[in-house]
């Protein structure tokens, strides 16, 4: 028995598309131009699939607060905050995020990832349940697996799924209803009706942990998410999001209403025992805050190029998963179709994402696209082309899939 | 609801995975859910939730996570229901 024989069936359905070209998900830029543009080889290549949704990575402040902060204070923290201690850069952050937010507690982590799983492994105790959303991100779910509250799952974006779910478990003796939902889903790029959760949770008198990743920066009147844009912001008792995406940087947040939170500092394993944010991903992230708090013409760009992408791809007949947003997913008819079409956009200098399952909803697979405020109407009609183009080619491309399909046989 | 039999149980499940089993593979208490009738892991969740709605009950995740065949869900469903 060789302990690599459990992944033999991965391994075969990553052999079969990398029999396609290059394998979807160990691509290698060689150059990273600016936040729209990266080179493969001596291929400029546009990028489509980044989740830079501001465009900020190589916004001269954030750079400039990045390189200052490890001009003072070095390359690395080399420690938990707990055993090594907090730089002022962390402190300054967290303070900045719940003023931003009008938030009584904040507390960055290492990653987003992370995150989700120290907040919510530890808010949960055995006593309590949570109740997650069915299309809940990875992070979410290992947080629940290593919480001791029982978890139950409720139908996805449903708050009335929920309001009966809540309902059948009746009264939680010594226990509190912890609820998870996202802002705006990863894959398919939809968004919870935020203001009928919190009106439930609010029923019930359940918790409301909300994970703005992927929207945090991109909705709202000053950035900070949906449950802004929908008016509920100080109904909701726990908000967490990442610097990985529109703040451009690498960590994660949380915020809270509540000032008890500050407690479960020192009670977050996935934070007290891990090293902390570095001096320069912590001071890029802050600068790149103050960007989303005065530059809204980011946001407006954005949504613009979303609409364009959508009415665009719409009017070639392609399926979208959901409305105009910064992710837009293309809902193809399997994942050998879907990851050929992926290798056929990268050779033609349009890199997107291929998204297959069990990592996304509804076992679909998909081209996936997430937008940023630095591409512009002329990169939208780019990709536009890519997708009209490959179009016309699609019964070349479906004589690749089939005889990649009857080699597999 | 009266409590429900193990046959009842069963059938429930096999029309709940028919969605999820297009190549129509026999099922039998022990097909292995994921391995024998390869649901994946997300629509194992689905077809949880539609046997708690048809039962009224609560199947936490972390007990799903124990439940391998067919047959050990119908065995879980039947103790659930017993102690509703």
């Amino acid at each position: 028995m060789d302990i690599f024989d459990k992944f033999a069936s991965l391994k075969s359905r990553s052999d079969l598309v990398q029999k396609l070209g290059v394998d979807p998900f160990g691509v290698k830029f060689d150059h990273i131009l600016n936040a729209t543009r990266g080179m493969i080889g001596n291929r400029e290549i546009i990028l489509a699939g980044t989740n830079n949704y501001l465009g900020l990575t190589f916004d001269p402040d954030c750079m400039d607060a990045s390189i200052k902060a490890i001009k003072k204070h070095g390359t690395g923290t080399t420690g938990s905050r707990i055993a090594n201690g907090s730089y002022e850069e962390h402190i300054d952050l967290e303070d900045a995020l719940a003023k931003h937010a009008g938030m009584e507690s904040a507390i960055v982590f290492s990653t987003g990832y992370q995150t989700n799983l120290a907040a919510i492994a530890t808010l949960a105790g055995p006593k309590d349940v949570l109740f997650i959303d069915a299309d809940s991100h990875a992070c979410i779910i290992d947080g629940c697996r290593l919480s001791a509250a029982p978890t139950i799952r409720f139908r996805h974006n449903s708050p009335a799924d929920l309001d009966k779910r809540l309902t059948r478990q009746g009264k939680i003796e010594d226990g509190i209803a912890l609820v998870v939902i996202e802002g705006m889903y990863s894959m398919f790029g939809d968004k919870a009706p935020i203001k009928e959760f919190v009106e439930v949770c609010e029923r019930h008198g359940a918790y409301l942990y909300i994970d703005e990743a992927h929207s945090f920066g991109i909705y709202g009147e000053t950035g900070c998410g949906l449950a802004e844009e929908e008016g509920v912001l100080d109904r909701v008792d726990f908000i967490s999001g990442t610097f990985s995406k529109s703040l451009a940087s690498i960590g994660g947040f949380c915020l809270s209403r509540h000032k008890g939170f500050e407690i479960t500092r020192k009670a977050m394993r996935a934070y007290m025992f891990t090293a902390s944010p570095t001096p320069s991903n912590v001071a890029s992230a802050r600068a790149a805050l103050d960007k989303i708090a005065s530059k809204p013409e980011l946001r407006a760009n954005l949504h613009a190029r979303a609409e364009q992408l959508h009415a665009g791809l719409t009017a070639l007949s392609y399926e979208l998963c959901a409305g105009p947003s910064p992710i837009l997913a293309i809902r193809r008819p399997n994942e050998i179709v879907a990851a050929t079409e992926w290798n056929w956009l990268l050779e033609n200098n349009v890199y997107v994402n291929l998204a297959v399952p069990p990592g996304t909803p509804q076992s679909s697979s998909l081209l996936r696209i997430s937008l940023s405020a630095a591409h512009t109407e002329d990169d939208i009609n780019l990709i536009l082309n890519a997708f009209t183009e490959m179009g016309k080619q699609s019964e070349v491309l479906m004589s690749r899939v089939q005889e990649l399909m009857a080699a597999a046989q | 609801m009266s409590q429900p039999t193990h046959d009842e149980i069963f059938d429930k499940i096999c029309e709940l995975l028919i969605p999820y089993n297009p190549k129509n593979k026999a099922i039998s208490d022990q097909s292995g859910i994921m391995t024998d009738l390869e649901v994946d892991s997300t629509a194992v969740f689905d077809l949880i939730m539609g046997l708690e709605d048809h039962y009224d009950i609560s199947i936490p995740m972390e007990m799903v996570s124990d439940i391998k065949t067919v047959g050990e869900l119908v065995s879980a469903v039947k103790q659930l229901t017993s102690e509703a």
